[in-house]
């Protein structure tokens, strides 16, 4: 069995404007199924390029890209929006809620957008994984009505639902305080030894990398750890 | 196929700014209605016009043509040669048509026609005393005549079915009558082209209120009008009909002419100013209207193009979860749609009742009394497609524009 969940061969990415600049350069590196891996690096290292490279919504690239063996080398917009539908989950450093749906249907959006189950089921698992992060009495609420660490929640329930193989994360814990970082964390933790999901997240946090499984460092546009 | 979540992200949009999206609908509900009024009130007028023209034009008239210039029928023998025939002359062997009771049977037989009459038109000069003017003589059959052309509405004084029980009586138009300074019961002397003169009696006077008519025109029995002329009982310069529809007179005309011999002749064919006024008119209404309506396009374009750059992020995040450029285009094309169906519902009540309040203004000319207006379904139909096509138009520039946007650099910033 190949154990394999992401594996980037020689990615290199330059940047255009203001002028030419190779911002990542010959990344390789595989991540293996259930790893939870960190990304750090200074301002200004690629680290994020790197990640929005390896979330398939940056194609502007060279080098190779499998996720769950598949090569994600020159596919359509739209067979990459599906790809990440089904196997990649989403958080951001914003939360980027919708703000008028309730945060319930949050949850539900990739899920229905993907259509495998029936309404009842995804509104099943939803409660399901707002009850994981804690939220279950918020369910109903607006999106815009939640606290900073709720809705960051709300957007990991969200991109838990349709039980992605990968879960990328820009700075999930970037804006919240050190509890909230810690429960964040935790569920990460959870979803990798338990579930077996991969996770892959962009840190500043150092003490949020160093609990990681591992830490890939870039600089200068170069894994250099 | 619109997918269902497309639809509640749509909707969710609409809802959270109920302002905006009230905003786009009023807009879209101004350009239908003013569409829908200005059809109206443009058809109305012509609706009016061409009554008014038919109040004494027949849809088609049949009369003896002058016969085709063949005065120098011996140039087309001798092409190269120079021919020149002195004195030519073109010379109508008949005058009139001298039976038209068989035509009037014929034609009467065609399912189209509603109405058949014969005339007996000649120019006249009307004589009292010393004052003298030109003008139509009209020889007619008035029970048909008013069946076709409702004239009898049109009588001043006097009992416009007399003409056919009095040989003698005259009808005058009220222009003619003041001209000649004659009143009901006076005598007015009749000389033809042939010098045949004659005295009748006015019985009546007509006002029809347009101007040309009422100033040289005047009617008598048409037994009376063959007498004057010399001519035998189934003589008619004119023979006068009318049919369901007023549209289809070429197309009659033409049927009809293949087994006349005399010229069969159309309303439009004779008469090329009232269609080309009525194309006109229709054309203006077509420009202001669809004018109204790329305006109110614009308004949805805008406020589209709003809700776009309100929700970059969301389409950021939407597209980041998964959602395909397709999604996206419906998401914001179902805002447009939802928006034009409701101005458009909203457009065609509010034209109506425009329409119908324009049409109790007075407007007191000729024989109108209020403005006129006409209130037919395809005014409506076609109003709300143009208002659905120019809605769906305008919103869906701003969805590409929604569609091609590139999730990382605006989830990065």
């Amino acid at each position: 069995m190949n154990d394999i969940a992401l594996k980037a061969n020689n990615i290199t990415k330059y940047f255009h404007t203001p002028q030419k600049f190779q911002v990542l350069k010959e990344i390789s590196f595989d991540v293996k199924k259930g790893e939870f891996v960190s990304l750090v690096g200074k301002s200004g290292s690629g680290k994020s390029t790197l990640l929005y490279v390896l979330s398939t919504m940056d194609t502007d690239f060279e080098g190779g890209l499998e996720i769950e063996s598949q090569d994600l080398i020159g596919q359509h917009q739209n067979r990459l929006a599906a790809f990440r539908n089904k196997h990649i989950g989403f958080v951001f450093q914003f939360h980027y809620l919708l703000p008028d749906f309730t945060a319930l249907d949050n949850v539900m959006l990739p899920a229905l957008k993907l259509g495998e189950k029936s309404k009842q089921e995804i509104e099943a698992n939803a409660y399901k994984n707002l009850e994981l992060l804690g939220l279950p009495e918020q369910a109903l609420k607006p999106a815009n009505k939640l606290s900073g660490g709720q809705q960051q929640r709300v957007a990991i329930a969200r991109a838990l639902i349709n039980e992605p193989s990968i879960i990328m994360g820009d700075e999930p814990t970037g804006n919240l305080d050190s509890k909230n970082t810690e429960i964040v964390f935790d569920i990460f933790k959870q979803l990798a030894e338990e579930r077996g999901q991969t996770i892959i997240a962009v840190t500043h946090d150092d003490e949020f990398a160093a609990k990681s499984d591992r830490i890939l460092e870039l600089s200068d546009g170069e894994l250099v750890g | 196929m619109i997918r269902s979540t497309n639809l509640k992200v749509a909707f969710a949009h609409l809802t959270s700014r109920v302002k905006q999206a009230l905003v786009a609908v009023l807009s879209v509900t101004f350009g239908i209605s003013m569409y829908i009024f200005m059809n109206s009130f443009m058809t109305g007028v012509n609706d009016t016009q061409t009554e008014l023209a038919f109040s004494t034009l027949a849809h088609i008239k049949i009369y003896n043509d002058l016969p085709e210039d063949r005065s120098n029928i011996l140039q087309n023998v001798y092409e190269t040669k120079l021919i020149n025939v002195r004195n030519a002359k073109v010379i109508q062997y008949t005058e009139g048509i001298r039976n038209s009771q068989p035509i009037i049977e014929q034609i009467e037989k065609v399912p189209e026609v509603t109405g058949v009459t014969s005339q007996v038109n000649m120019s006249v000069y009307f004589r009292n005393g010393s004052t003298k003017f030109n003008g139509q003589l009209s020889g007619v059959n008035a029970k048909k005549e008013n069946e076709m052309f409702g004239t009898a509405t049109s009588m001043k004084f006097g009992v416009w079915e007399d003409i056919d029980r009095r040989k003698d009586g005259l009808i005058l138009g009220s222009g003619l009558a003041n001209k000649l300074g004659v009143d009901m019961d006076d005598n007015v002397t009749v000389s033809t082209a042939d010098g045949i003169t004659k005295s009748y009696r006015v019985i009546g006077i007509i006002e029809t209120s347009m101007a040309n008519i009422d100033n040289s025109k005047a009617y008598i029995n048409i037994n009376t009008a063959r007498q004057l002329e010399s001519k035998n009982q189934g003589y008619a310069t004119d023979i006068q009909v009318n049919l369901i529809d007023y549209d289809d007179a070429n197309e009659l005309a033409e049927r009809i002419g293949q087994n006349v011999d005399y010229k069969v002749e159309s309303w439009i064919e004779a008469n090329g100013q009232l269609e080309a006024g009525n194309e006109l008119r229709n054309y203006i209404a077509i420009a202001v209207s669809l004018t109204i309506l790329l305006v109110a396009g614009f308004g949805i374009y805008n406020i589209m193009n709003m809700t776009v750059n309100e929700k970059i992020k969301e389409i950021a995040i939407l597209k980041a979860m998964g959602f395909e450029g397709g999604d996206i285009i419906q998401i914001f094309l179902v805002q447009s749609i939802i928006i034009g169906i409701l101005g458009g519902l909203v457009g065609m009540i509010f034209g109506f009742g425009v329409a119908s309040i324009i049409n109790q203004v007075p407007f007191e000319i000729a024989s109108i009394d209020t403005l006129p207006m006409a209130f037919r379904t395809v005014d409506y139909v076609s109003a709300f497609v143009f208002g659905m096509i120019t809605t769906i138009a305008a919103g869906f520039l701003p969805a590409r524009t929604a569609s091609l946007v590139d999730p990382v650099s605006i989830i990065r910033g």
